[in-house]
């Protein structure tokens, strides 16, 4: 359905009609689910996806595999997904897209594999997800060139002449949070990409909070590598994408080698020599999670018919109402910025006084409400470092609880949610 | 039960030995005087969720209060001390 001004309208009730676990009663309670940021929930469509493989086919896919009818259909679809992959995120072609089990396999796959010479450093934020942050200092460590951290403001937003004071004509490689998933920040991508290339330095971003939620364009961005987790995204757990630039891919070292990344393996002269394909294949060694790529490509798909536009427009909804309202109630402190159209649709907080342990706040609101169960996740986010940064300590239990929220959520959620948080705060008090 | 959460259900019933009954943030404070038990990440949740198994088990009671949970060793559980 189309509006007057020829866009589509989304009937979002029916969007929620497609997610089963939100219309039951769990120990006779309705669920609220504010957790997505660490897993969104799965529709319908994408299960039957994977029934559909699991039930049907369940064959090995993938070149020089199995030839027989149902390693041919697996083959199909899983290449289906790839395509489908490459025209969610828009990249030029479908050999830049690599299956990865997660964004912190692709991001450890760049800094494991990309060349790197001691007199060049590695630029990073406090803002990081530790994956987008460990395994480049883990490999600056092994090479013994520099590690940079740019610093991110304490409302979590950046100023772009630190990154100039950082990037310099030695930085190999810059690895950036583009939406935080402790903050929400939506960092500004794009000068950053600039002012690293202007360096000749190469950019991976972590999309695994932004993808699910506004369209990435990686063409448009000019990022050379990009890293999704596809459970973000309603699709299954265990897939990620590692998308990257085809001419640097190919550059990259091999990460994983056994089956299915070869051409051929040559025993000659009492000697081994093997040969490998090119990329995507060369960086998927071993079979692959075939059922996980088909729940992938069902996923995108049902993101895409809604549309990232019209989620983007919906979540900015949903976080202007989260956001206002946690600061009106005027008892908690937030992280982040506080314009809403700086954030994904997720709040973290913590209350202004400590006495309450971050567990206790989202087990109260777990267990304790007498009609709903408001699933949101407390602790530290795996962003210990930015935490640090704004005086809060980790190693002293100190924590913050997070909402997040997706297309199946309701303004009305969000409505019992500030109410009784507000009553919450008074208990607390 | 795998490893993991069997050191963090020895966690909370050693540190409930120590001071019974405690706070969560009684409980997170004291969770290095056992290192070797309290293992996980910083923030905690494992050791709440070893908490939460520990009252399925009727070990361990926990009550609201308005400084959060209060939990409370009520009887032996039969781990040698």
């Amino acid at each position: 359905m189309k509006n007057n001004k020829g866009v589509k309208m989304v009937v979002w009730s029916r969007i929620r009609k497609d997610f089963p676990v939100l219309n039951q009663l769990y120990e006779g309670k309705n669920l609220i689910y504010f957790d997505s940021a660490c897993m969104a929930l799965k529709p319908v469509q994408v299960w039957n996806a994977m029934e559909y493989y699991y039930k049907y086919l369940g064959a090995c896919g993938g070149a020089g595999r199995s030839t027989h009818c149902l390693g041919l259909e697996t083959s199909l679809l899983t290449e289906e997904a790839r395509k489908k992959m490459t025209s969610f995120i828009n990249a030029s072609d479908v050999n830049e897209i690599i299956w990865t089990r997660n964004a912190t396999e692709g991001l450890n796959i760049i800094a494991a594999t990309i060349p790197l010479k001691k007199e060049q450093n590695i630029v990073t934020t406090t803002l990081e997800h530790h994956s987008g942050m460990l395994p480049f200092l883990k490999r600056s460590k092994e090479v013994g060139s520099e590690f940079r951290l740019v610093r991110a403001k304490n409302d979590g937003t950046f100023d772009i002449a630190d990154f100039e004071k950082q990037i310099d004509d030695n930085t190999k490689i810059v690895s950036f949070v583009h939406a935080s998933n402790l903050t929400g920040t939506i960092a500004p991508l794009k000068e950053i990409i600039e002012i690293a290339h202007d360096h000749g330095a190469l950019v991976v971003s972590d999309e695994a909070q932004y993808a699910p939620h506004a369209k990435l364009d990686v063409k448009n961005l000019d990022t050379d590598f990009s890293v999704l987790s596809i459970h973000k995204a309603c699709g299954p757990t265990g897939v990620g994408v590692l998308y990257g630039k085809y001419d640097l891919l190919e550059e990259l070292d091999m990460f994983l080698v056994g089956g299915d990344v070869i051409e051929d393996v040559i025993y000659e002269n009492g000697q081994i020599t093997a040969k490998y394909l090119p990329p995507p294949q060369k960086f998927e060694a071993g079979l692959q999670n075939y059922g996980g790529m088909m729940g992938a490509s069902a996923a995108v798909d049902y993101l895409q018919n809604i549309g990232m536009d019209n989620i983007r427009q919906r979540e900015q909804v949903f976080s202007k109402k989260l956001l206002e309202g946690i600061l009106e109630i005027d008892k908690f402190d937030v992280l982040g910025p506080l314009d809403y159209k700086q954030r994904t649709a997720l709040v973290s907080f913590r209350p202004k006084s400590a006495e309450i342990n971050h567990n206790d706040i989202a087990e109260y609101f777990n267990d304790m409400l007498p009609q709903h169960k408001i699933l949101m996740r407390a602790g530290n986010m795996c962003v210990h470092p930015f935490q640090y940064q704004i005086g809060m300590s980790p190693a002293k239990g100190e924590g913050i609880i997070r909402a997040s929220l997706y297309i199946y959520n309701t303004i009305n959620e969000i409505e019992i949610f500030l109410s009784a948080l507000e009553d919450f705060a008074k208990i607390i008090e | 039960m795998g490893e993991h959460k069997d050191r963090n259900i020895e966690c909370v019933l050693a540190i409930l030995q120590k001071k019974n009954p405690a706070s969560t943030k009684e409980i997170m404070a004291m969770r290095d005087l056992f290192p070797k038990l309290c293992a996980g990440c910083a923030s905690g949740g494992d050791v709440v969720l070893a908490g939460k198994s520990l009252v399925e088990k009727g070990i361990v009671e926990r009550k609201w209060s308005s400084i959060g949970f209060i939990w409370e060793l009520v009887s032996d559980p039969g781990y040698e001390k």
